[in-house]
């Protein structure tokens, strides 16, 4: 079993918290990814965790044990850094048992042993008798895996670690490691700024913002069901939609009424503390269609003003506006717009949310989260 | 490929701006070189007024002679225990200073302090502390051990004396650097080093020197050439060579050689046997060194 809480951890540096109490639990043998913009504290809480750091505040349990004060090699963990960290003067080998060397007492054969499973697993072997300077990015960050696997610990610790491969790399390497947790099964918290990163290889994600925690969850359930919305605006590429509207009460229920169009709300009615209040309207712009000509007079489509069009190849990204607002829209890349256009939009009724303005806190999903949305209808 | 711009009109510009360190460089370094291995072809009297060529005479008469061969062997010793002496001393000292994690920059200060005294200052500094009468530590050691200092007639402690003083006077330059090279080790291989739990020393011997290999080589150079040439100074005014010719160093062999007992040719010989010598030792430790030292990557 190697569970880890964190109970109200804090970290402060001088007066500035870069970790402010963090109430967190990875289960066992589960990927977590925390995610989070740079100064969010993601690092400082996997540092925290390491031992690399001293709590200020707050308890640090790995498998039930109280770790706060306990040095780090007495943490059974392994971390693998964005830097790699390889000992520049040792062979990949050596740089894989050095540790080993210092803390335990495994027998040579049993280490050589370690050695060959781990670079069996990754792929290495041939690589083992060269120094860094002789492996490539990704052989590198291979050779640092492997350093932390032969350690067999408890927990595995990543801090941003394909950020220095390039793309292509970074794309095969997360396959890579999503495959070697399969694998192994060890508990792992893995640091990232990258949200594919975290969608792709997270069993759960954390999102952290100013030191702390803004929401953990699954990464679709994350994605459909922010809970604030900087988790809203953070999880999307690009960004939810954010728009203000006003609440307002009509004969057919709840709609949202903004300047360039009143929408309604599904299954708002019965939410009555909603009404005539002043709320943040979220969509993702992959959520807005493009209201089909049949639909134009239909009550729920709107009219926007295209102003910028940036082809991405498999998609279409449209800059409208709306009234004084912006709206970002996906839709099929060789439909034929051009910009200045006017078009007709409608948003997908399963796919709205309502944020209050003031905390930022979500009130209201067009789903519910027993029944998640339903597929987007194709355009 | 991208042209570099030239940073002179003509050839002539460039000839004209080299002019004053060639001059500079001809006259005070090149040129009283060459004459030195002119001199040491020949007997000199009234301090080089009269000269007469002798051939290898000068150096056959100091390969014979054994106070050269004292004064030679002693100096090879003192450069071993100078230059080994100043590097672990450094080590230690530096390493002392990375760790440190309050007040590192005053501890810093204090360390590299005697580096920025005059050579003259310092020995004079030292020979009161050190003095066999007067000296504060001469008491203080009287006091706690049966030891008595008396280097003014015993050889071997003047010797050490001299050794330490050179040592003391150099660690502040040799600091410098090791604190240098200690702070480029990036920080994540000293976390690694944390996380495994690899103790103090075997951090110390197995990541740290490896990787500072290329600052140690460097000072081990600086070191030869400051144990053979620098120290005249700190002998002068500690020993003048003594007692007996317990610290008669070659420096201080060959100044004595040529401005008290006026043999110029024969100080020209000793000095280009020395040139010589510490050549030879630079080029031994770089090429030793280099199958070692990490440069790079």
């Amino acid at each position: 079993m190697s569970t880890i809480t964190l109970t109200d951890l804090t970290k402060h540096y001088d007066s500035i918290a870069a970790v402010d109490g963090i109430d967190l639990d990875v289960l066992d043998e589960e990927f977590l990814v925390v995610v989070g913009p740079s100064g969010c504290g993601k690092s400082t809480t996997l540092r925290l965790i390491a031992g690399l750091e001293d709590a200020t505040a707050g308890t640090i349990r790995i498998g039930g044990t109280d770790v706060t004060d306990s040095p780090p090699e007495d943490r059974d963990i392994a971390m693998v850094f964005q830097n790699y960290a390889l000992y520049p003067h040792m062979t990949a080998a050596e740089n894989m048992t050095f540790g080993m060397q210092s803390v335990t007492d495994y027998s040579s054969a049993e280490i050589e042993d370690r050695v060959a499973d781990a670079a069996a697993t990754l792929g290495i072997t041939e690589l083992l008798d060269r120094t860094p300077d002789a492996l490539s990015g990704g052989e590198r960050q291979r050779v640092a895996i492997g350093r932390a696997l032969v350690r067999e610990p408890s927990v595995f610790l990543l801090d941003e670690p394909l950020s220095n491969l390039d793309a292509k790399l970074r794309v095969h390497m997360r396959a890579e490691l999503s495959k070697l947790h399969r694998e192994l099964d060890t508990t792992t918290v893995y640091v990232t700024h990258d949200q594919t990163e975290a969608m792709t290889l997270g069993d759960r994600v954390a999102v952290l913002n100013d030191g702390t925690v803004q929401q953990v969850a699954p990464p679709q359930q994350l994605y459909d069901f922010p809970a604030n919305q900087f988790v809203a605006g953070f999880i999307g590429e690009p960004a939810m939609n954010l728009v203000p509207v006003r609440v307002r009460d009509r004969p057919r229920g709840l709609v949202a009424d903004h300047e360039g169009f009143a929408h309604p709300l599904p299954d708002g009615g019965s939410n009555s503390a909603l009404v005539d209040r002043r709320l943040t309207f979220g969509v993702r712009p992959e959520d807005v269609l493009l209201a089909g000509r049949s639909a134009t007079g239909h009550e729920e489509s709107f009219e926007a003003r295209v102003t910028v069009r940036e082809p991405l190849g498999e998609q279409l990204l449209l800059h409208c506006t709306i009234g004084d607002d912006e709206l970002q829209v996906k839709v099929q890349p060789r439909r034929d717009v051009s910009t200045g256009d006017t078009i007709r939009l409608c948003f997908d009724q399963q796919r709205l949310h309502l944020f209050d303005p003031e905390t930022g806190d979500a009130i209201y999903h067009a789903a519910s989260e027993d029944q998640p949305a339903k597929p987007t209808p194709s355009q | 490929m991208s042209t570099q711009p030239t940073p002179f009109d003509s050839t002539l510009q460039a000839l004209g701006l080299l002019l004053p360190s060639v001059v500079v460089l001809g006259a005070f370094l090149y040129y009283p070189g060459l004459e030195t291995f002119r001199l040491s072809l020949y007997r000199t009297l009234f301090l080089g007024q009269q000269t007469a060529w002798v051939g290898a005479e000068n150096f056959v008469q100091l390969l014979t002679s054994t106070a050269y061969h004292h004064s030679f062997a002693i100096s090879v010793l003192f450069a071993a225990i100078v230059v080994t002496g100043t590097l672990l001393l450094s080590i230690a000292v530096g390493y002392l200073l990375f760790t440190v994690s309050v007040g590192s920059s005053a501890y810093l200060i204090a360390a590299i302090w005697p580096y920025a005294l005059p050579p003259a200052v310092a020995a004079i500094l030292l020979n009161f502390i050190l003095h066999p009468n007067l000296g504060v530590f001469t008491h203080y050691l009287e006091a706690v051990t049966p030891f008595t200092l008396d280097w003014f007639n015993s050889g071997p402690q003047a010797f050490t004396v001299v050794a330490v003083v050179a040592i003391w006077k150099q660690l502040g330059y040799n600091i410098i650097f090791v604190v240098a090279a200690f702070n480029t080790i990036p920080k994540t291989l000293t976390e690694r080093a944390t996380l495994d739990g690899v103790g103090h020393l075997r951090r110390l011997r197995s990541v740290y020197l490896p990787l500072m290999a290329p600052t140690l080589v460097f000072l081990t150079v600086m070191n030869t050439i400051y144990a053979f040439f620098s120290t005249f100074p700190i002998v002068d005014l500690l020993t003048s060579g003594g007692p007996g010719d317990a610290t008669n160093l070659l420096i201080f062999k060959l100044y004595r050689d040529a401005f008290e007992f006026n043999s110029l040719g024969l100080a020209s010989a000793e000095s280009v046997i020395l040139f010589a010598l510490v050549a030879v030792l630079m080029y031994v430790q770089i090429r030793v060194s280099e199958g070692y030292a990490q440069y790079g990557a």
